[in-house]
């Protein structure tokens, strides 16, 4: 016995030695990622929130870089009119609508993502529930079904702005030959708006067909039956099994879609870029002309990004916790 | 379309045998309700497919035809387009830029993701809550507002106008969502396996490589095809990061063919259709396992 | 190359509880043995043999395999084979390369791998599958190949987590005895977790009994049987579970229903208050006349005839019915003559085979 007490008193400092060894791996595994997230997007982003405390822009930024080289070179004088703390300058103009048109483009995000995310959602579950029946050709069916999400975005909206080209479009064409007038289509808010949410809804059915597929494959097929033996119709089965069945996947791909629609750039600025007269500007593509387009504002550009944020947390938040209410936890 | 239809209704019938063998489809399908599932889905391959034939039949037309208000499937068709696209422009280099840099970005980028959803899969280390927080928050904070903190980021590096920093900027994009999907797919590989392979004698990185890597390839296989395409399709940034003509990927390069008010979509169609091929030919190695693939990653979040 | 297993106080505790899963638990294992986990769900007997396999953190105590503290050793320099209750085979190797895996790892010879998986192979019967995946076998293969797989490693101690609980009863009862057939003849240490008492009691040389990750008591399966140390072991051990019940005392008698069952006089001095928790199986119970001295009386309600064997279920009559801890009282009776339902039966307890505990702790009184 005495010959082993050393050995456990060798073993005893091991125990810190322990908890590396468990975790090293682990955050060897993580730190990649986690390297390349923080410099590209944790930092930016909390660069960001101090930004849109200042007025920072292109004019004034020279010198902010020149004082943190701290008395380099001669020609390097303090700008007079160098960026400075604005307080909530920036957040009372954006709101006020004093710069930019924050409400109009608050509104198209809203039915814009709305619209998107709802018309996802139901066609990809209309396509999913199909799909998992069994019959022939069903996997041409899917695959088929899955290319628009092959399709690179901005092509996508090429495409579609071609079809719906006022002049030569193929969907004004089709309207001519129906005997209707073509659709002057980016002329009106809305009619543009359509046509960037078709385009939209188009490019995103795909991703939420493939994901219910799968959740819909993942319902055990007994509950189907047990449901049958209980007279449920159809239609019961579908609200009573497939729906509750749906739910951890759905409960995911909503918010993820929301998140996505809602700070989907290439579709509105290829598309409509915002015409009529920036009447169909959302958020982002909203922010990214009134902050990049001629002067960079930074000041402005970190401002909307702050209120981007800040709204989709509130959601995803609220979103949680509904969602937890009905006893649903992801 | 109903002519088509027809001829697929025999199989149909003979088909509910095996879907009752699987409890599968159960409900005796009448032939209208067959018709119907039939000419539904016709209908939305055809909406899913009529974009890309159209673009792709146009891009064979004379500039004229194509900018016709008639509706013509061929006219004059040629490769004529083709032609002024790849010998006229620089587009045959942009097409290797993206190759380059899509290729780059689907090799880091499922790395990155594999490593880091198996690992907040499998080991409780102090952090990993906060992780899976922080990579939903990055996909919250929009991207053309992350643009110029990027570029500035960039410039500090010397990477400005190189391909590297469009494989990195492509990664934070893309990485956070496959992380977290390769963490939901590792999920469903059993622990078990992992304990055996320690009780053989591998250590975690050699448990990750050779038993986990080769059993999780659909979700391997989706993330593969989200990173490429999140490369391939890219725009802003490439606009945003590359000056030179020579470094443009296809994407950003595509737009000088639309200048303001007046897109030459002789050339555009083509360039288009050329841009989809490669897309087209990852979609259909990956198509098989998306369905798997992906919701592993969704239930599990 | 068969070794001992010690374990030393060995406790887990689990992060964010205070309860241990498994509270210092002192087990000693011979060379060669076959040593039995047994208990309820949750008892703490895989986290027991996660420990010892090195999946699981040593909370405080030691495990030792052999003379050597193994307690922070990495699961691969403990020199054990472990067998997983789902088989954990790996997908997408060939049996062969599933058997020989860890071989590879350890840079054996290819030549060498060869000859030990066909060896194997062979005593398992599985040399017409070493070239298939695991997708391609049925149930009894994928167990064979997991047990192949813990063989061709010649491990000090072999690991089985539940190996059998996926299999089929009938597959169950004839891979129980080949198991407990080829560790004899391989005599290599063993440490075999399971929730079946019957597996427990068939396979093992020893027993060790746990619950609420606490050892109740290890001996050899009729050590157990015969002489359980608390109310827990007499329950747990045996099939038809033994008849228990607290009951009043007075007089030197307990009132089993109708019935005065006289108790040892080393019982009711060991006694402190006026109950006691006895406990008799059923193969014990003889039916009597009426009006036999401490026959207990009772209403046949089913009869379960197994062929060779028959047990009887039946209701306390009397006052103190309600005083049995599960619903009935089992006898074993002849076969092909049982009672009616309904019928009234009279039962004695065969002499000297009472067990006597103590109603509070449960632990077990003398009776003689």
């Amino acid at each position: 016995m005495s010959e082993e007490h050393p050995a456990v008193e060798y073993r005893q400092p091991g125990r810190l030695r322990r908890t590396f060894d468990k975790n090293w791996y682990a955050w060897a595994m993580v730190v990649p990622t986690v390297v390349v997230l923080a410099a590209l997007i944790i930092y930016p982003l909390f660069q960001g929130v101090f930004q849109s405390f200042t007025n920072l822009d292109e004019g004034n930024k020279q010198e902010t870089i020149c004082t943190k080289t701290l008395g380099g070179g001669e020609e390097c004088k303090p700008n007079p009119k160098k960026s400075e703390f604005v307080g909530l300058q920036n957040y009372k103009e954006v709101l006020t609508g004093e710069r930019g048109h924050f409400w109009l483009w608050f509104t198209n995000t809203i039915v814009w993502t709305v619209s998107c995310v709802v018309f996802h959602f139901s066609i990809g579950l209309g396509l999913a529930v199909m799909l998992n029946r069994r019959f022939k050709g069903r996997s041409l069916y899917r695959v088929l079904l899955i290319v628009p999400w092959a399709v690179p975005a901005f092509v996508s909206a090429f495409a579609w702005k071609f079809l719906f080209n006022p002049r030569f479009g193929l969907i004004n064409s089709v309207l001519n030959d129906l005997g209707m007038d073509g659709v002057q289509w980016f002329n009106h808010r809305w009619t543009a708006m359509f046509a960037a949410v078709v385009t939209n809804i188009w490019l995103g059915v795909p991703f939420m067909m493939v994901a219910l597929l799968g959740g819909l494959q993942a319902i055990p097929q007994d509950l189907y039956e047990a449901a049958e033996m209980d007279g449920a119709t159809a239609w019961q089965r579908f609200r009573n099994v497939t729906l509750p069945g749906l739910r951890p996947v759905s409960a995911t791909v909503i918010l993820l879609g929301t998140i996505w629609t809602f700070n989907m750039f290439p579709i509105i600025f290829f598309v409509t870029g915002g015409e009529p007269a920036g009447q169909t500007e959302i958020l982002v593509t909203g922010a990214f002309r009134a902050a990049f387009e001629g002067r960079r504002q930074y000041a402005l550009a970190a401002t909307y990004g702050v209120l981007i944020l800040s709204m989709l947390m509130v959601f995803a938040s609220v979103y949680r916790r509904a969602l937890r209410r009905q006893g649903e936890v992801f | 379309m109903a002519t088509v239809v027809v001829p697929e209704q025999a199989p149909t019938g003979a088909d509910r045998g095996v879907g009752r063998g699987r409890g599968r489809g159960r409900e005796d399908r009448s032939l209208l309700a067959s018709v119907g599932l039939h000419a539904t889905l016709l209908a939305c391959v055809f909406i899913a497919l009529f974009p890309v034939v159209w673009v792709l039949l146009s891009s064979f037309k004379p500039q004229y035809a194509i900018q016709s208000t008639k509706i013509q499937l061929f006219v004059d068709p040629s490769f004529d387009n083709y032609r002024h696209v790849l010998m006229d422009t620089s587009f045959p280099r942009w097409f290797l830029n993206s190759v380059i840099v899509a290729a780059f970005t689907m090799v880091i980028g499922i790395s990155m993701s594999a490593t880091a959803g198996y690992a907040m899969s499998r080991f409780n280390f102090p952090g990993r809550r906060g992780l899976m927080w922080v990579f939903l928050v990055t996909q919250m904070f929009p991207v053309a507002i992350l643009i110029v903190p990027i570029y500035t980021i960039m410039s500090k590096l010397h990477l400005i106008d190189t391909l590297p920093s469009l494989v990195i900027a492509y990664c934070t994009v893309a990485v956070p969502f496959c992380a977290w999907m390769m963490r939901g797919y590792f999920d469903t590989i059993p622990k078990e396996l992992d304990e055996a392979a320690a009780l053989d004698g591998l250590g975690p990185f050699g448990t990750f490589w050779r038993v986990v890597l080769p059993l999780a390839r659909p979700g391997l296989a989706v993330t593969a095809f989200y990173t490429f395409l999140t490369a391939w399709g890219e725009v802003a940034y490439a606009i945003a990061f590359i000056s030179s003509d020579k470094k443009l990927t296809m994407g950003a390069g595509l737009q000088q063919f639309v200048p303001q008010f007046n897109p030459q979509w002789d050339l555009l169609t083509p360039g288009a259709v050329i841009i989809m091929i490669p897309a087209a030919i990852v979609f259909f190695f990956a198509q098989k396992h998306l369905v798997a693939g992906l919701t592993a990653g969704g239930t599990k979040g | 190359m068969s070794t001992t297993v010690t374990f030393d106080s060995a406790t887990r505790i689990y992060p964010g509880s205070t309860v241990p899963a498994v509270d210092s638990l002192d087990l000693e294992i011979d060379e060669g043995e076959f040593l039995v986990l047994v208990g309820p769900s949750g008892c703490g007997k895989s986290t027991s043999l996660r420990m010892l396999a090195g999946l699981e953190d040593v909370s405080s105590g030691r495990i030792l395999i052999g003379d050597r503290d193994v307690t922070h050793l990495r699961p691969k320099e403990r020199d054990i084979a472990m067998v997983f209750q789902n088989y954990a085979l790996y997908p997408h190797m060939s049996v062969a390369e599933n058997m020989g895996f860890a071989l590879k790892i350890a840079g054996v010879h290819k030549s060498e791998i060869e000859t030990r998986v066909r060896e194997a192979a062979k005593i398992l019967d599985l040399e017409p599958y070493l070239e298939r995946k695991p997708k391609a076998l049925s149930g009894g293969q994928r167990q064979r190949v997991a047990m192949g797989r813990a063989i061709v490693r010649q491990p000090q101690v072999f690991l089985m987590d539940e190996p059998l609980s996926n299999l089929d009863a009938k597959l169950r009862v004839s891979t129980r005895t080949q198991i407990a057939s080829l560790q004899r003849r391989l005599g290599i240490t063993t440490v075999y977790v399971t929730h079946d008492q019957v597996e427990a009691m068939t396979m093992g040389d020893r027993v060790a009994v746990l619950k609420d990750g606490l050892l109740q008591q290890v001996g050899t399966p009729l050590d157990l049987y015969d002489k359980p140390a608390n109310m827990f072991v007499a329950g747990f051990i045996g099939s038809p579970s033994m008849n228990i019940g607290t009951f009043t005392v007075s007089g030197g008698h307990a009132h089993i229903g109708s019935a005065e069952v006289a108790l040892p006089r080393v019982t009711t001095d060991a006694l402190s208050g006026g109950e006691i928790t006895l406990g008799f199986r059923p193969e014990t119970l003889e039916a009597v006349a009426e009006g036999t001295a401490g026959a207990i009386e009772v209403e046949a309600l089913v009869a379960e005839e197994l062929g060779s064997d028959a047990f009887l279920y039946a209701s306390l009559l009397g006052s103190d019915s309600e005083r049995l801890s599960s619903e009935h009282i089992v006898a074993r009776v002849a076969p092909r003559a049982v009672p009616q339902k309904g019928e009234k039966v009279w039962l004695r307890i065969a002499e000297g085979q009472l067990h006597a505990f103590d109603p509070t702790t449960g632990a077990v009184l003398p009776t003689g």
